[in-house]
Formats: structure tokens, C-alpha cells, sequence
């Protein structure tokens, strides 16, 4: 399946090179392409801070067309869980919750997972060091 | 009577878990109710770190993600990077960095197949593999000046040209009989065989689902081997291997055929080594390096499964954002659905069977 063949399956897209970006719902999307077009293995879901918004790639791959197909969703501070679709997800949700604070609607399995339990903050999010008082450097009670 | 369950922490000091892994198993008797993996205790924040160094800077770290098998995550990174800065490697150099991963493949293969046995109780396997592997350790050592962390990739090229090409052949001269001797002491031996026959049975489609790949996937009977279009392998002439048996036997029997798979390919680069003599790189400076605006993504079949890098640069000295995708973080996951209804006495060798390694999993 060619990537024109794919936008006009999902309404409401742009192309960005060879990525899609979508701007609904993005559980069907995903639902069509494992269950119609053979879109069998979540390689991996990545997330980028863009400063007021994040954007989640995902990474889909067809053992039997063997084709990839990359999805970007932008979202503010909730995104829509595709745990349903595939198992995997509940390790990469896990991973964009701890390190990005994204939590995903669907999912309540969410938890801190590299970082310790009572940690604040999201390593990975641009304004991170900025925020963390923790940190010396940001600490202004002793410098006073 | 009321039913009590136990839980139980298999690790993060259990010397059978490859590294630093804590399992939090609820045990019924001795059957497995639950497995929840507790991982972390290695992470280095590797992600993070790229965003404050310059690719140069950055490139030595690499090697740690998986220490078993550096390469491969040296090879992604430079891989990369060529590929946003229009770079094509010389025929040499691609040839070269193919040995060398097929090399490195090698060893961490034979580092499981000891440790694997190590697990189950077998201990002369341990050595055995651990002579063979110190070979292929020493060659490195000759070549790179390192046994683990060889940095010896670099954007364009590699460090300095290959040497010592007749220890390789050495290596080769003397592996295949140690792997004969290997499948003779365990392959059809009845405790190994009781102990991983028909254990841990995965199914295609739930290892898909669980977004494993690599040797565990292929041995649930799907032929996904990344290197068959790969461009760096291109011209080298191999079948992956592909088992139908889905259990843990499998898995132990497609990494012993990987090892043939491995040395063949080899065998083919020494030949084209010798046909392509011209030394020739396409290095860059370093230290101006500056990636242009944009995303990069690259992936690589490394020997726990599919290794892929993420790069979004927005035209600086360092990655706006880095992100690393490994084989052994999936099949950690997996441990959650396989292991549930096994017998703890079984755990180890189910686990073992997946080939986990934490660098790799905490990053």
C-alpha cells in the first residue's frame, strides 16, 4: 500500500516527507491498518518534545507486505492509548509517561519506571533542568 | 482453608539475571500467578545525555547501551549520521564493518549460549563458550585496543584499516569444531533437553504483538532478518534462520545456527576484502559537524533483535532529541504474559531462553 493510497484512507491528514500526521483519532487509524492491511508489529512509539506540544511517532511494520508505515500525532498532555491494538504499547506508554509526562486515556497501568516512584519531573521534556529545584544550580534559598 | 499467594523477588542480585533485573513473581504453591519486571537500575539516561553533547562527544557512548555487542550500536549511530549528511561508504569500508559485526555477533552469541547453560546448572558449557569468545576478544583487542567498547566506527569510515586478518582465519579455522563439540554435549543432551523442550512456547502472534524481534521471533517461525535488505550487507549471500519449534530449545538451536550464519558471512567478506584493496574513507571534521534540519532514522538487526536510532536535529552541533529502540526492552515486557501459568523452576530457563541484556533495556 502506497502512502497516497493511505491518505485517502484517513481523512484529514498531511504527508511530512514520509510520515503522516493525523489529526483525529488515532486508535482507529491504527485499529484499520493491523486489522485491515496486516500492519502486525509496533516497532517502537517515539515522543518529541516540541515546547507546547508533543508529538508521538509510531513506527508500524507488516511481517507479510513487509512495508513500514510511520504515524505522528501531536498532543497536549493526554494521548490516546492503542494498548488494545498491541501489547507492546503498555512498555512504550510507560516509558513516554515516565520520561514526557503524557498520560494515555485507556491505560491505567502507567508508572514511573526508570525514575524512582516519589521522583517529580519528566527527564526528558525540555524544560526539565530549568524547573527541577532539586537540582543545586537551580536551588536559590542558599545562595541567599 | 483460604488461598495465600507468594510473591517473590527473583533479583536484582540473582546471578542468573544477565545484569540487574528484579522479577516480582506471585507464586500459588510453585506456579507463577503474575511476573511484574522491575527495571531501571541501570539507566544512564543515554536519551537525555545526547541533547547536551556534540555527535563526536556522544559517539563513544554508544558502544554502552549494549556492551555485549557494541558495534551494532556504533554502526546505527554512524549509520545515521552518514545517511543525513549524504555520505555513501567505500566498498572497503562497508566490507569491513560487516566482519566486524558479524564478529561481534559471534561473541555475544557464544557469551549466551555459557550463560544460558550457566543458568540451567551446566557449568563446562560456561568455559567452553568463554575460550571460544576470548578468541574473537583478542582479535579486538589487536585491532581496536579495546575488548568491550571498541569506538572504532566513525562517521565515514572506520578508525584505522583492518589487521591481523590471519587471526580471523584462525578464528574461523577453529570455531566450527567447537560448535560441533557444543551441539554435542548439549544439543541432544536429556536434561537440557527436558529442561527447555516445549518451555516457554511463544506464539508468532504474541511476539509480534509484543513487538519481539531477532533470533526470538525467527524461532516462533517468522522470517524477519533485517540484514536480507540491508544496504551494508548488500552482495553477501545468506539465509536467515528460521526454526517452527516457538520454544526455548528453539531459541537455543537458532543462535547455534546463527553462529554458521555469522562465519559465513565472514568467510564472504575475507574473499571481497581481497578484491576491494584500495583503503579509501570519507571522513569528516568532527568538530563543524553540524547535522542538517530534520529527522533521521535508521534501524539494524543487532543480535537481542531489531536496534533502531531516532535523530531529530534542528540544524546544531547536538540531537533536539535521540531516541534508541532495543530488542531485550521488548522481551522484558514479554516476561509479564510468558511466564504466568510456568513453574518457578522453569523461570530461569524461560528467561534465560530470550537473551535479556539490561544495558540494553534501561539505556
Amino acid at each position: 500500500m502506497d502512502l497516497e493510497e493511505l491518505k485517502t484512507l484517513i481523512e484529514q491528514c498531511e504527508l511530512d516527507g514520509n510520515k503522516i500526521c493525523i489529526k483525529n483519532s488515532l486508535y482507529d487509524i491504527v485499529n484499520i491498518l493491523k486489522n485491515k492491511y496486516s500492519y502486525n508489529l509496533l516497532k517502537s512509539i517515539t515522543a518529541v518534545d516540541l515546547g507546547d506540544e508533543t508529538e508521538l511517532i509510531y513506527n508500524l511494520y507488516s511481517t507479510i507486505d513487509e512495508e513500514d508505515v510511520i504515524l505522528s500525532v501531536k498532543v497536549k498532555n493526554e494521548a490516546e492509548s492503542i494498548i488494545d491494538l498491541f501489547d507492546s504499547a503498555k512498555a512504550d506508554e510507560n516509558e513516554i509517561y515516565d520520561m514526557f509526562g503524557i498520560s494515555f486515556i485507556g491505560n491505567d497501568d502507567l508508572k514511573r519506571l526508570y525514575m524512582p516512584e516519589n521522583w517529580t519531573g519528566f527527564p526528558l521534556r525540555k524544560d526539565y533542568v530549568q524547573d527541577d529545584t532539586r537540582l543545586a544550580w537551580n536551588d536559590d534559598t542558599d545562595n541567599a | 482453608m483460604t488461598q495465600t499467594t507468594l510473591k517473590l523477588n527473583l533479583g536484582p542480585q540473582h546471578p542468573s539475571t544477565h545484569g540487574v533485573l528484579r522479577l516480582i513473581l506471585e507464586l500459588e504453591g510453585e506456579k507463577i500467578l503474575s511476573c511484574e519486571p522491575d527495571i531501571g537500575y541501570l539507566h544512564r539516561g543515554m536519551e537525555k545525555m545526547a541533547e547536551g553533547m556534540t555527535y563526536i562527544q556522544y559517539l563513544p557512548t554508544v558502544d554502552r547501551i549494549d556492551y555485549l555487542a557494541g558495534c551494532f550500536y556504533s554502526e546505527l549511530f554512524c549509520r545515521t549520521v552518514e545517511k543525513a549528511l549524504g555520505i555513501t561508504l567505500p566498498e572497503r569500508v562497508r566490507i569491513i564493518r560487516v566482519i566486524l559485526l558479524e564478529l561481534n555477533r559471534i561473541a555475544s552469541h557464544l557469551l549466551w549460549i555459557g550463560a544460558f547453560l550457566m543458568d540451567l546448572g551446566a557449568v563446562s558449557p560456561f568455559f567452553y563458550a568463554m575460550r571460544e569468545r576470548e578468541m574473537i576478544l583478542r582479535y579486538f583487542e589487536k585491532l581496536t585496543g579495546q575488548r568491550m567498547m571498541y569506538n572504532y566506527f566513525v562517521f565515514g569510515g572506520i578508525r584505522k584499516d583492518i589487521d591481523f586478518l590471519e587471526d580471523i582465519d584462525e578464528i574461523l579455522r577453529i570455531l566450527p569444531s567447537k560448535i560441533q563439540d557444543y551441539e554435542r554435549i548439549i544439543t541432544d543432551n536429556p536434561i537440557f533437553l527436558q529442561r527447555t523442550k516445549a518451555k516457554g512456547i511463544l506464539e508468532p502472534e504474541i511476539a509480534l504483538n509484543n513487538s519481539v524481534t531477532g533470533v526470538n521471533l525467527r524461532a516462533s517461525g517468522i522470517n524477519y532478518d533485517l540484514r536480507i535488505t540491508d544496504k551494508l550487507y548488500e552482495g553477501f549471500e545468506f539465509s536467515p534462520v528460521v526454526l517452527e519449534g516457538k520454544d526455548a530449545w528453539s531459541r537455543y538451536k537458532a543462535r547455534i545456527l546463527e553462529l554458521s550464519t555469522s562465519m559465513n558471512i565472514i568467510k564472504q567478506g575475507l574473499d571481497r576484502l581481497n578484491e576491494n584493496k584500495t583503503f579509501e574513507q570519507k571522513l569528516i571534521n568532527p568538530l563543524t559537524l553540524k547535522l542538517p534540519e530534520g529527522e533521521f532514522y535508521s534501524e539494524i538487526e543487532a543480535p537481542r533483535g531489531l536496534a533502531s536510532v531516532y535523530i531529530k536535529s534542528t540544524g546544531t552541533e547536538t540531537p533536539y532529541r535521540l531516541k534508541w529502540r532495543t530488542g531485550s526492552y521488548y522481551s522484558v515486557n514479554l516476561l509479564r504474559k510468558l511466564l504466568v501459568g510456568e513453574y518457578l523452576n522453569d523461570a530461569i530457563a524461560i528467561a534465560g531462553s530470550l537473551d535479556i541484556i539490561l544495558p540494553e533495556v534501561d539505556k
